[in-house]
């Protein structure tokens, strides 16, 4: 999905290297034919969330929850997923998983290679569990564990996989994780696109 | 747990990679790409490429590089520097495939621009970075523009960095592409926010040298340039003397398929 947030470049690269057929739009039409769909994005929370607004393209991920359609966040793109940030000013997101984006404090920053451990059975994500992803960020989700695939450490454990049905958020950039980042990205939309 | 970092570092002058030394001599090493590719291809943590002459030529980033290396579709973190003037730039590079921003004129030209990428990015998108010098038990801040050392104190530091950026790439630009030449004065001093991450820069090639910094609670990563572009898989092999160290294990993984269909 290209809601002017970030570079989509390097997400298309590593789609196409794994053989997927990827198209970049903000169209409903071109969305519409998709079988996953992927919320990239770096930058703030406002920001994104004024830019899916301006696009109109809320209530259209909205919409697509609903029908169950498999739509993955990166980053940025998993903090939008949730029900609303504390990034700047509080700012109301998707709310297609439940909980909230809060800063992380002692440390500010989580920036680096960090290892996924899964603490709920799933399918898609235990191939990967123990694997080191590369993360960028200063906000972290805060909600329900039910909504909790896998976390990190450091300094405080913090949720860095989490689904909701057909709905994933991951907190890293595997698209920016080598190898481990394509595993984990085939895996993850093999089984959603094919469930 | 969060590893610590080895990143390759690319210089680049007047469009082509470079080796540098000391800030004042360059020996040409070829196309950026080639040495960006080299470095996605043997795994390093980060990619860190500073284009030198960009802010004092006063030409902008380099935007046509970054649309170079936006179409290798690298699988690693890549942080630009040079030529960031302001918030559009900034912007610019991040839309252009960067991860991270590197400033270095900017945080003596217009903090208030670094503030406001901050602000737009995150801080953890953004790095200072400082070209230092240890004299007499005293710091200096070099302008490389104007090749002028200031000498500065935590205090001035702190201004143009905490909250604002996330990292300190502390530079040893006097010793920069010397072997085993980093001085350690640069990291111990108090003159340093105690309060931001730290990432060494020239000078580092020696694995007893690496394993010291990387030892230090406040190091993040380590940069390395010149030394990488010696030999084939650098990073595996630099990695593998870092056994021992919280850095993620040395790997390597062919771009091809092994497998052949007949």
């Amino acid at each position: 999905m290209d809601y002017h947030m970030g570079n989509h470049a390097s997400v298309v690269h590593s789609l196409r290297e794994l053989n997927y057929r990827v198209r970049v739009s903000n169209d409903r039409a071109v969305l519409n034919e998709a079988d996953v769909l992927v919320l990239p994005g770096v930058g703030a929370f406002p920001s994104g969330m004024k830019a899916l607004h301006s696009l109109s393209l809320v209530s259209y991920l909205q919409e697509q929850a609903r029908l169950q359609r498999p739509i993955i966040g990166f980053c940025l793109g998993m903090q939008l997923l949730a029900d609303a940030s504390y990034e700047h000013q509080y700012t109301t997101g998707l709310g297609l998983i439940p909980g909230e984006v809060v800063p992380l404090i002692n440390p500010q920053w989580h920036i680096g290679w960090n290892s996924v451990e899964c603490v709920l059975q799933d399918p898609l994500f235990q191939p990967s569990d123990g694997q080191v992803f590369y993360f960028n960020h200063s906000f972290a989700y805060r909600g329900p564990s039910e909504y909790q695939i896998g976390l990190s450490r450091h300094h405080n454990t913090f949720p860095s996989v989490i689904r909701r049905g057909s709905v994933v958020g991951l907190q890293f950039h595997p698209e920016k994780s080598q190898g481990p980042g394509k595993a984990l990205l085939k895996s993850l939309i093999s089984g959603l696109s094919h469930a | 747990m969060l590893k610590k970092r080895l990143i390759g570092t690319v210089i680049v002058k007047n469009g082509w990679a470079v080796q540098s030394f000391g800030y004042r001599r360059y020996l040409p090493l070829g196309k950026p790409e080639c040495l960006v590719q080299n470095l996605d291809r043997w795994g390093a943590d980060e990619i860190f490429v500073l284009s030198i002459d960009r802010s004092s030529d006063r030409l902008g980033p380099d935007f046509k590089l970054l649309e170079r290396l936006g179409q290798l579709g690298l699988g690693t973190p890549l942080i630009y520097g040079g030529g960031i003037r302001s918030v559009e730039d900034g912007l610019q590079v991040i839309k252009l495939g960067a991860d991270r921003l590197c400033v270095d004129a900017l945080l003596h030209n217009d903090i208030e621009v670094v503030r406001e990428l901050s602000r737009q990015l995150g801080a953890q998108a953004v790095i200072a970075a400082l070209p230092l010098a240890c004299r007499d038990q005293r710091i200096e801040w070099l302008d490389y523009r104007t090749k002028v050392s200031t000498q500065v104190s935590a205090k001035d530091l702190a201004a143009v960095t905490l909250g604002i950026v996330s990292e300190l790439l502390i530079i040893d630009w006097q010793h920069e592409g010397q072997a085993g030449g980093f001085d350690r004065m640069l990291i111990a001093h108090a003159s340093l926010p105690t309060e931001i991450p730290l990432i060494a820069f020239g000078g580092l090639n020696e694995p007893g040298q690496l394993i010291e910094l990387l030892s230090h609670p406040r190091m993040a990563a380590v940069a390395v340039g010149n030394f990488l572009s010696y030999r084939e898989h650098a990073i595996q092999k630099f990695k593998a003397q870092l056994i021992g160290m919280p850095v993620r294990l040395p790997s390597y993984e062919s771009m091809y398929s092994l497998t052949v269909d007949v």
